[in-house]
């Protein structure tokens, strides 16, 4: 891992579902403590391009680097840039079996090898950050929706990864939480860490995020800093897609 | 690295992991063979499949169509195949009927049925099959002997069997006379239900159906015609003649025990599974019907009934299949079915792998066929999209 | 509440004949079940077949007289105490199974390989100034429940091996595994129980022959493993996707994944059926008979057809039948216990 090079660059990438071209041929650098939101209709290829830097997806052209290492397919490839790179899911996928508490050590121990102690006090200190470390002996079925992804964000911070990534964090929350969520993620923004977000929330990418970037059928179709983006933008289907987010 | 070295490793891999595991797979197949060679050779054992058209020396005690010592093996195995059918189908007719009037108790609001239906479906469900076989042909066997029969509305019960007023009719044509019964039934039952009638009036459609019913009637009056023999009396009473019975028509202990023993138990799981089927059917959909003015017999013919087996039908299939191998438990009370045979004649002959082979193949053409004849009839009747239950 | 009752009993016509015949039905059978084997029974242990047939009822006494014989076959006489506990030991490992405080796949393996390896020892002798006792005179209940466990640690890891192979990436393994998996649930057991007692031996390099009784437990195991590998599949499909890439992206090997995250969620998911199919194997041990082997239903037959006991078959057979249900209802009791209590105390998101 070399902290002094990009944290993602990605050259040409390509990705096919079968014969239905999903990524078109995608270039994006994103530098350290930079924030990146990425917008753009559904099926566009946003959630699959952020999955494919930690290969939940797998490409099948171009190039992926994370802080200078590679992603080719070998194992050992892989788990490192996993284990720098973090992600909050739209849905959760906390461990339901696991309390918050075990959600939060289990990777730390197994996979970085920390002791149960320190995992442990690593964890509380992370919850506090999200502001629920009274829940930690709780289950996740026991909590609401916003605590839930509250839980999620730290149980990616107790890795320390260098990057976060989040695929649309706040579509499965009811209104009245996504607030809550935001905070949490501005919180972390205003402390310098990597952020490649996807989301609606464009309050958020006007407040935080250093780059906005329309996505359409595979393609990146605009980029530009978020005033720019929201003022004067470029392109025709940008403008079309801003009509419909923003106009409601 | 340049984009298009990322297909070594993955491709590596891959390769290594299923080249392995096929590797492994037949280098065990091929040393079993191998194995197996040297060892029959060592034993002066010959392998190939002649055996199959030399005569048994043997007697099977049950038979549909007629077999003597100096038949063939494969004549031998196609009636232990055809017994197993035989007793596969009586079983799971059988257990369809007990088991479908259980699971109507069960369903229904009467308590006192519901508390019958549940003891005997606990009972029977908890203890293994082979133990009520053991004990249904223990009792069969503890009947008096033939000197002291027991006579029951014209037919004799005793030890060696029930002998009933039998038509003077080949085996044969029973069978085909049962099989051509079931097949009206069956059409009885798909002109019913299937999707294909829906658009037929209720009155044209009913007499089709039993139309079909009527067919297979006389399909099987025409399997006993043609069974019986010119002359002779068309219908034969037992009667006793000094140790022995004469005439009537007997069901040997053996067959009967195994069949009472694979209707009751069957009886029990197509029971639990029609129960099932009903609870599945959505509270709502019966109070809508109501509430349209259907009369509790209608909601429950037009409403609940079709629900209900659209539902269970593919659990029932998997109990079906379950049922027919169950016949192989014949073999502990001397019933020949396929798998006995198969069993006596590795005994007899030495011919391990040709007949172990020949019991795979059978039984696996049995299980197939059985699942898709019945998951075509599954596809046939089901309601297209999602099952009515409620969910989206 | 007699207004109800009479509805619900005899609310029509049809309603009121089915109440009749059912409480008929019961009551018939009750009182022919207390008649025959309560109150003109003979028990003791000696009654004669004169004495049993002269009062009409059952014969207890050949219980009473063959207890020994049912339960524990042709184990040595004085050594039947070892086969006795050896079946507690069996009852405790199966009794503690079903603690939800013991679930984890460590414990859980612990309980099992401790209990078998007790049960062995006790069973088995030539340890702890123990006389040895081989295999071929072990019968009878401890016979059947050994059976029962072995098919449950041999099976249960085999089931896990193959439910994996099956969901593989590789389309190659996952092809072949479910054709193997696919196969072997086709056959009957009884005819794989066949096969590996008598033709077995044929494919074998003389070294790995060993015993009839392990290879057929081998049979019965493999067996169980296709049925058991089909319901982790299922529960394998009830876990939503999202958990094993949360896995993924966290960092967590494949073996942690499956070890901490997606096996522990599917066993959850198919707990019903699997307790389920344990309590067909335990029924299924019965078949053992047919291969030559006197587990617990062959032990009962030897008792009464040997000897002046040949009239007695259904009293033999109703203490056999207790046995089995008691053991058979009980679990699936437990399995039902289970079922609603997961499914109340499953909270919805």
């Amino acid at each position: 891992m070399d902290l002094t090079a990009p944290a993602i660059e990605i050259t040409a990438l390509d990705k096919f579902y079968g014969a239905y071209h999903a990524l078109k041929s995608i270039n994006l650098t994103v530098a350290k403590g930079e924030k990146v939101v990425i917008c753009g209709p559904s099926g566009s290829g946003k959630s699959t391009m952020i999955r494919c830097i930690n290969q939940l997806e797998e490409h099948n052209a171009g190039l992926i680097r994370v802080f200078g290492t590679t992603l080719d397919d070998s194992l050992g490839s892989i788990d490192e840039i996993r284990k720098e790179v973090g992600m909050v899911f739209q849905q959760f996928n906390l461990f339901p079996h696991m309390t918050v508490l075990e959600n939060c050590t289990l990777a730390p121990m197994l996979v970085r090898k920390i002791s149960r102690a320190e995992a442990e006090a690593t964890a509380m200190k992370y919850l506090e950050k999200v502001r629920i470390p009274d829940q930690a002996q709780k289950f996740p079925g026991q909590l609401s929706g916003g605590q839930q992804q509250r839980v999620a964000i730290a149980r990616a911070l107790c890795m320390k990864p260098e990057v976060l990534l989040f695929d649309e964090p706040t579509s499965a929350l009811d209104p009245e939480m996504i607030a809550e969520v935001l905070d949490v993620m501005v919180t972390l923004a205003q402390e310098g860490m990597t952020m490649v977000c996807v989301t609606h929330e464009m309050g958020f990418a006007r407040k935080v995020a250093d780059r906005v970037i329309f996505m359409d059928n595979g393609e990146i179709v605009e980029e530009a800093d978020p005033e720019t983006f929201f003022t004067q933008p470029k392109n025709e289907r940008t403008r079309l897609f801003l009509s419909q987010v923003l106009g409601h | 690295m340049s984009g298009s070295s990322f297909w070594r490793r993955k491709a590596i891999r891959s390769a290594a992991f299923q080249g392995g595991f096929l590797a492994l797979i037949v280098a065990l197949l091929v040393g079993a063979t191998l194995t197996a060679r040297a060892n029959l050779t060592a034993q002066g054992l010959t392998s190939g499949f002649g055996f199959l058209w030399k005569a048994t020396g043997w007697e099977m005690n049950f038979t549909l169509l007629p077999a003597t010592t100096s038949d063939p093996y494969w004549w031998y195995l196609t009636l232990g195949l055809m017994n197993t059918l035989f007793m596969g189908t009586i079983g799971l007719a059988g257990a369809s009927v007990l088991g479908l009037g259980l699971g109507l108790m069960r369903s229904g609001r009467n308590p006192a049925a519901r508390l019958l239906a549940t003891l005997y479906i606990e009972l029977f469900r908890n203890l293994p099959l082979i133990l009520q076989l053991f004990f249904w042909y223990a009792l069969a066997n503890a009947l008096p002997a033939p000197r002291q029969s027991i006579e029951v509305a014209g037919a004799l019960v005793n030890s060696r069997g029930i002998y009933l007023p039998g038509l003077t009719i080949g085996p044969g044509s029973v069978a085909l006379m049962v099989l051509a019964l079931g097949l009206g039934f069956a059409a009885l039952i798909w002109v019913l239900t299937a999707r294909r009638f829906g658009r037929m009036e209720s009155g044209p459609r009913l007499r089709l159906a039993w139309g079909a019913l009527g067919a297979g009637v006389i399909a099987a009056l025409v399997a006993v015609v043609a069974g019986h023999e010119a002359g002779t009396v068309w219908a034969s009473f037992p009667v006793q003649s000094g140790l022995k019975i004469d005439g009537g028509f007997r069901i040997q202990p053996e067959v009967y025990a195994l069949a009472i023993a694979i209707m009751t138990y069957g009886a029990a799981y197509v029971g639990e599974i029609v129960r099932g089927g009903f609870k599945s059917v959505p509270r709502g959909q019966m109070e809508a019907a109501g509430a349209l003015g259907l009369s509790p017999w209608q909601v429950f013919s037009r409403m609940r009934m079709p629900l209900a087996f659209r539902a269970m039908l593919p659990i029932l299939i998997n109990q079906y299949v379950w049922l027919i191998k169950a016949t192989t438990l014949g073999i502990a009370v001397g019933f020949s079915d396929f798998f006995m045979i198969v069993a006596s004649s590795i005994n007899h002959s030495g011919q391990t792998f040709e007949f172990i082979a020949i019991l795979m193949g059978g039984f696996l053409i049995i299980n197939f066929s059985l699942a898709a004849v019945l998951n075509k009839l599954n596809r046939a009747i089901a309601l297209k999209g999602h099952q009515a239950t409620g969910a989206i | 509440m007699t207004a109800s009752f009479r509805k619900n009993y005899f609310g029509s016509f049809g309603s009121s004949l089915m109440t009749l015949f059912s409480l008929g039905v019961i009551g018939a059978i009750l009182w022919a079940l207390v008649d025959w084997g309560i109150l003109r029974a003979t028990f003791g242990a000696d009654g004669t077949q004169e004495t049993c047939q002269a009062a009409g009822g059952a014969c207890w006494s050949v219980i009473a007289t063959r207890w020994r014989v049912i339960l524990f076959g042709i184990y040595p006489y004085e050594e039947q105490w070892r086969a006795g506990i050896a079946c507690l030991v069996v009852a405790l490992v199966i009794v503690l199974s079903c603690l939800p405080r013991l679930w984890s796949f460590g414990r859980l393996s612990m309980i099992w390989l401790i209990g078998t390896a007790l049960f062995y020892a006790l069973m088995r002798g030539g340890v702890f100034g123990l006389a040895a006792v081989n295999e071929q005179q072990w019968g009878g209940l401890p016979l059947t429940l050994f059976i029962f466990v072995a098919t449950g640690v041999i099976g249960m890891p085999l089931a896990i091996l193959l439910a994996l192979l099956r969901r593989s990436e590789y389309r190659v393994i996952a092809r072949v595994s479910g054709w193997i998996i696919d196969t072997i649930r086709s056959l009957p057991l009884l005819s794989i129980l066949f096969t590996c007692a008598i033709v077995l031996p044929f494919m074998l390099p003389g070294f790995l022959i060993g015993e009839k009784l392990y290879r057929v437990l081998f049979g019965a195991a493999l067996f169980f493993a296709a049925y058991q590998a089909e319901i982790i599949r299922g529960g394998f499909q009830g876990i939503p996707k999202g958990q094993e890439e949360a896995a993924k992206a966290l960092g967590l090997s494949y073996v942690h994944r499956m070890t901490r995250i997606v096996l522990p969620q599917a066993f959850r998911l198919a707990l019903p059926a699997t307790i389920n199919q344990f309590v067909i194997a335990f029924m299924e041990t019965s078949l053992i008979v047919v291969v030559g082997f006197m587990e617990l239903l062959a032990a009962g037959n030897t008792a009464f057809k040997t000897g002046e006991w040949k009239f007695a078959y259904a009293e033999v057979y109703v203490f056999i039948a207790f046995i089995y249900f008691a053991f058979v209802f009980g679990l699936s009791r437990y399995g039902a216990y289970l079922e609603a209590r997961m499914n109340v105390g499953h909270a919805k998101d």
